[in-house]
């Protein structure tokens, strides 16, 4: 009779050993992965001295002093980013429901075509034309403008926008929309009033998608723009000089250009998750 | 008794057809989808228009007089050049080493969070802030303050290692490359893994429990085959990201030393900004393009399939 | 208020597939509370669809109070219905559900309030409630909730589709008794589909029983119950289902359990005239009435008429205690599938027991063997 009772009492204290082991490892794990932007805040809070040492330094005073060079500089390049990202976001947003609400509620004949040939004009490779996209630009007066800028964000997140809100606009209950038409909702209302209260949380999450990309973005910008709409990647570019000490300056500027998206990443976490698995497939 | 079924039913009376959807209604259908539509083929296909046009001319920015037609040269450059065969290799390379090693870490990860254990919110949030991160910026702080041969922290965490002072970048280019695109790419395959772990139904799991499969044979047998979408999607995902990869390259490396990280991005962006060759540039472009298509034509029979289209027309 | 009339309407979903609904005749009167049953892939609630206007007709039309509404889009049918999932808009308030269709219909806000609390009173739904989102109420509640949305339309007709499949067994049976008793007071004419046959029997002024997308019979609960007109009906309405058995023809009779069963003189000629060796015969578990007496020891009882009925005997296999009554699955002489007989009393016999039922040929249903239909009797 005491047996069962007498063996309990190590079986439960294996199962937490083992709970707290998987714990530990996870925290290394983690902590390992964090370690590179761990250094990064670290670095930027050095004075550049301090910075390019052997041994690494890990004890220092910290200063503010590379943060207010950075933010001396920065103005408009942080003024073209929040443009280009917030323009191209909304841009995308407003395409991409209509286009969605085709594809999935009332869908075309074609739908899956459709669907196709949006995710497909994401894998051509944009760099392929990257030559020409210049010449147009230049004809178009559109170098070096932000607007160049929203428009290429724009094509560049729309398929997967499209994917998204298509997935989960799928989500919303077919009775709920035919409840609606015996209400005598038309189509402009049944979208308005009716889906996207239901996807809002599903919205947030592909806007989100759309701003971390479009922020992060440098190869268009690098090669599209100069000066008068020049993003944040291209104010972190510009802060390594060509001679000098500038480890702890450039540490600044990358903490700087990565904290709104780590930060609003931080907050909107489950909300990626069910981004990026599109809410789809189960 | 026997419940006899089988009433046999009578024969339709009339032979029907679906009457379908009416031509008015089926444009009111397709309007909404118009202006994306439109939108997304002027603003993608237009430019690829162009490179055909300009892959047939020999245009240099820097020589005056503009474009004329040349014909086939450009494209006779381009298969004849052993640089460009070089990059569409390490373009392979690169997207496929990073894809897989991020997915099989991102596996292990996602298994990891999806234990319980103290903190596990801030772990996860730590493991996924590598994707968050600028990718030029992550680029600049690896190939400064983590990869730097003399003050780098990496060379300084590995000393009791008997590592000492490696130049990273010079010696280990293209793994060094790879290695931050990993880490950058390893957050998003978790994230979309541990959507597939917690969707799970917990009844499956706890029928195999009872059916005394082990936790091995659990994962083999349920766990993998429901994360195959999942991970199909992550793996697709990664690469079309991925072979544009092109901030690492130019910000670590600038494709060096020599051309050892030099993949088509950045073979296509030195084309045109270093040798102002736009006709060479679109004719190698034109190659990638319909190189990319071989390949996508195979992805997009995957998207289909993982997304399979059960819903069906709504 | 108005009549519904399905006039041969069709419904294909696909090319070369059997229709979901095969030229559907059925006359619903004013005010009357019709409901549709069937298995699933009946076609029942592809039928209900139709009429709402959320499902096209491929072929004849459907007229509402003499309308030919076929091509009306469903907002103009002056319908409401009533979903299975109840279909409420989780953003909105209660009342604010129960109002959208009269804020479409740029019905001014006081008229609209005035409406919603009266639906809302008459459903015994608190005014608090009407302030709530559909979330923070109970199963129960929101049942009523969609039922209100429908009230508050005024309409001519209400459509209701499994309404009650999502609530607990003791709210279903609560709620059913209101709706029906809801459906007289308002006079609404009403078309309810369901599964349930109990649902159906209890609520209806009439039930169509549909398989297979065909209507099988269209007529009062007792009358189907009484008179099915096939094998179907007669299997699906009553419950536990009436026991079904294919028998071997013979002279002046059908051979059962090892003994002759007398068949009426009707039904043995129109057995002839189809030149059928065998049909199949019908017997409801209430109709098996156990003699008092326990049966001969010796050998398996032979079946034999006396005053006109008709006895066969068999051994308890299995007893489902009911309460007031029980259920017997016995095993008759002859072995094969057992009948399953309703013994009422306290005291019904135990499993091994041996037991010998009367039956009245009267109370025997007999069916043609491949078409099911019912040979007259």
């Amino acid at each position: 009779m005491s047996a069962p009772a007498l063996r309990r009492g190590p079986r439960r204290l294996r199962e937490l050993s083992v709970r707290v082991g998987w714990g530990v490892i996870a925290w290394v794990v983690g902590i390992a992965f964090f370690l590179p932007v761990l250094w990064m805040v670290i670095t930027a809070f050095k004075p550049e001295s301090a910075a390019e040492t052997w041994p690494p330094k890990f004890i220092f005073t910290p200063t503010l002093s590379e943060f207010h060079l950075v933010f001396s500089g920065m103005g408009p390049f942080l003024t073209h980013s929040v443009v280009a990202t917030v323009g191209s976001t909304i841009l995308v947003l407003l395409l991409a429901i209509p286009a969605a609400y085709a594809l999935s509620v009332y869908p075309v004949k074609h739908w899956r075509d459709g669907l196709f040939f949006f995710i497909s004009t994401k894998m051509l490779p944009i760099v392929a034309a990257i030559g020409p996209l210049y010449v147009i630009a230049l004809h178009l007066h559109l170098l070096d403008s932000i607007w160049l800028l929203i428009v290429l964000y724009t094509a560049m997140n729309l398929p997967l926008a499209i994917w998204m809100i298509r997935s989960f606009m799928l989500e919303v209950p077919s009775e709920l929309l035919e409840a609606a038409r015996l209400d005598g909702a038309g189509r402009i209302r049944e979208i308005g009033g009716v889906i996207l209260p239901i996807i809002s949380p599903g919205l947030v999450s592909t806007a989100l998608i759309c701003v971390i990309f479009a922020w992060n973005e440098l190869f268009l910008a690098l090669n599209l723009t100069v000066t008068n709409a020049a993003t944040m990647p291209m104010f972190l570019i510009s802060s390594v000089p060509q001679e000098g000490l500038y480890i702890a300056h450039l540490s600044a500027a990358a903490t700087v250009a990565s904290v709104p998206v780590i930060i609003v990443g931080w907050i909107a976490q489950r909300s990626l998750v069910r981004g990026l698995s599109m809410g789809a497939i189960k | 008794m026997a419940v006899v079924e089988g009433v046999a039913a009578p024969a339709p009376k009339v032979r029907l057809r679906p009457r379908g959807v009416s031509r008015r209604e089926q444009w009111q259908r397709r309007l909404p989808l118009l202006p994306a539509l439109i939108y997304i083929i002027v603003v993608t296909q237009i430019p690829f228009v162009v490179t055909l046009w300009y892959s047939f001319q020999n245009y240099f920015f820097d020589i005056p007089g503009g474009a004329h037609f040349t014909g086939l040269s450009n494209y006779t450059t381009v298969f004849t050049n052993a640089a460009f065969r070089a990059s569409l290799v390490r373009s392979v390379v690169m997207t496929a080493s990073s894809v897989i090693v991020a997915m099989i870490l991102g596996m292990a990860f996602a298994l990891l969070l999806d234990r319980k254990f103290l903190g596990r919110g801030v772990v996860r949030t730590l493991i996924i802030t590598p994707f968050l991160v600028m990718p030029a910026a992550a680029a600049l702080v690896w190939a400064g303050p983590m990869l730097d041969p003399n003050f780098g922290l990496l060379n300084y965490l590995l000393t009791p290692f008997g590592v000492h002072h490696v130049a990273w970048l010079s010696t280990h280019a293209l793994g060094s490359v790879i290695v931050v695109m990993i880490w950058q790419w390893t957050p998003f395959m978790t994230l979309i893994v541990l959507a597939g772990l917690q969707g799970q139904p917990a009844d499956t799991l706890e029928a195999a429990k009872v059916d005394g499969a082990g936790a091995l044979a659990t994962f083999r047998e349920l766990t993998l085959p429901h994360l195959r979408p999942y991970i199909e999607l992550g793996i697709l995902l990664g690469s079309i990201y991925l072979v544009n990869a092109f901030d690492a390259v130019r910000l670590m490396t600038n494709g060096g030393p020599g051309t050892a990280t030099t993949n088509l991005p950045f073979y296509l962006y030195q084309q045109v900004n270093y040798a102002f060759d736009v006709g060479g540039a679109a004719a190698a472009g034109v190659v990638t393009v319909i190189l990319t298509i071989i390949v996508a034509t195979f992805a997009l029979r995957m998207f289909a399939r993982v997304f399979q289209f059960d819903e069906a027309a709504g | 208020m108005a009549n519904v009339k399905y006039i041969s309407a069709s419904r294909v979903y696909a090319k070369d597939t059997p229709p979901a609904v095969d030229a559907l005749d059925l006359d619903i009167n004013d005010g009357e509370f019709m409901v549709l049953v069937g298995p699933s892939g009946s076609g029942k609630t592809t039928a209900l669809r139709m009429l709402a206007g959320l499902e096209p007709l491929d072929g004849g039309r459907v007229e509402i109070g003499g309308r030919d509404v076929t091509f009306v889009p469903p907002k103009d049918r002056d319908i409401a219905m009533v979903f299975q999932n109840y279909a409420l808009y989780p953003q909105k308030t209660v009342a604010e559900n129960m109002g959208f269709a009269l804020k479409m219909q740029r019905v001014p806000r006081a008229d609209r309030d005035r409406r919603v609390r009266e639906a809302a009173r008459l459903l015994d739904l608190d005014d608090q409630l009407l302030d709530r989102k559909p979330k923070q109420l109970s199963g129960g509640q929101r049942q009523r909730v969609a039922m209100g949305r429908a009230i508050v339309r005024e309409p001519q007709v209400f459509l209701m589709d499994e309404p009650l499949s999502n609530l607990d067994a003791k709210l279903r049976v609560q709620t059913r008794s209101q709706i029906a008793e809801l459906q007289r007071r308002l006079g609404v004419t009403t078309v309810y589909v369901t599964h349930d046959q109990v649902e159906a029997m209890t609520m209806g002024n009439r039930v169509a029983v549909l398989t297979g997308g065909h209507l099988q019979q269209c007529a009062t609960p007792r009358e189907l119950y009484d008179n099915p007109v096939n094998q179907f009906v007669a299997g699906f309405i009553g419950s536990p289902a009436m026991n079904l058995q294919a028998v071997p023809l013979a002279e002046g009779g059908a051979r059962l359990a090892g003994g002759m069963l007398p068949l009426p003189a009707a039904v043995r000629t129109a057995a002839l005239k189809a030149r059928l060796s065998e049909l199949v015969i019908g017997i409801r578990p209430e109709h098996l009435h156990l003699t008092n007496g326990s049966p001969d020891a010796d050998g398996p009882q032979q079946p034999r008429a006396t005053d006109g009925s008709w006895e066969l005997s068999g051994e308890v296999m299995l007893v489902e205690e009911l309460g007031a009554d029980a259920l017997l699955h016995v095993r008759l002489a002859d072995g094969g599938d057992p009948v399953v007989a309703r013994a009422e009393g306290r005291k019904p016999p135990a499993p091994g027991q041996r037991v010998t039922f009367r039956v009245s040929p009267d109370d025997v249903f007999a069916f043609h063997p491949e078409t099911g239909a019912r040979l007259a009797g």
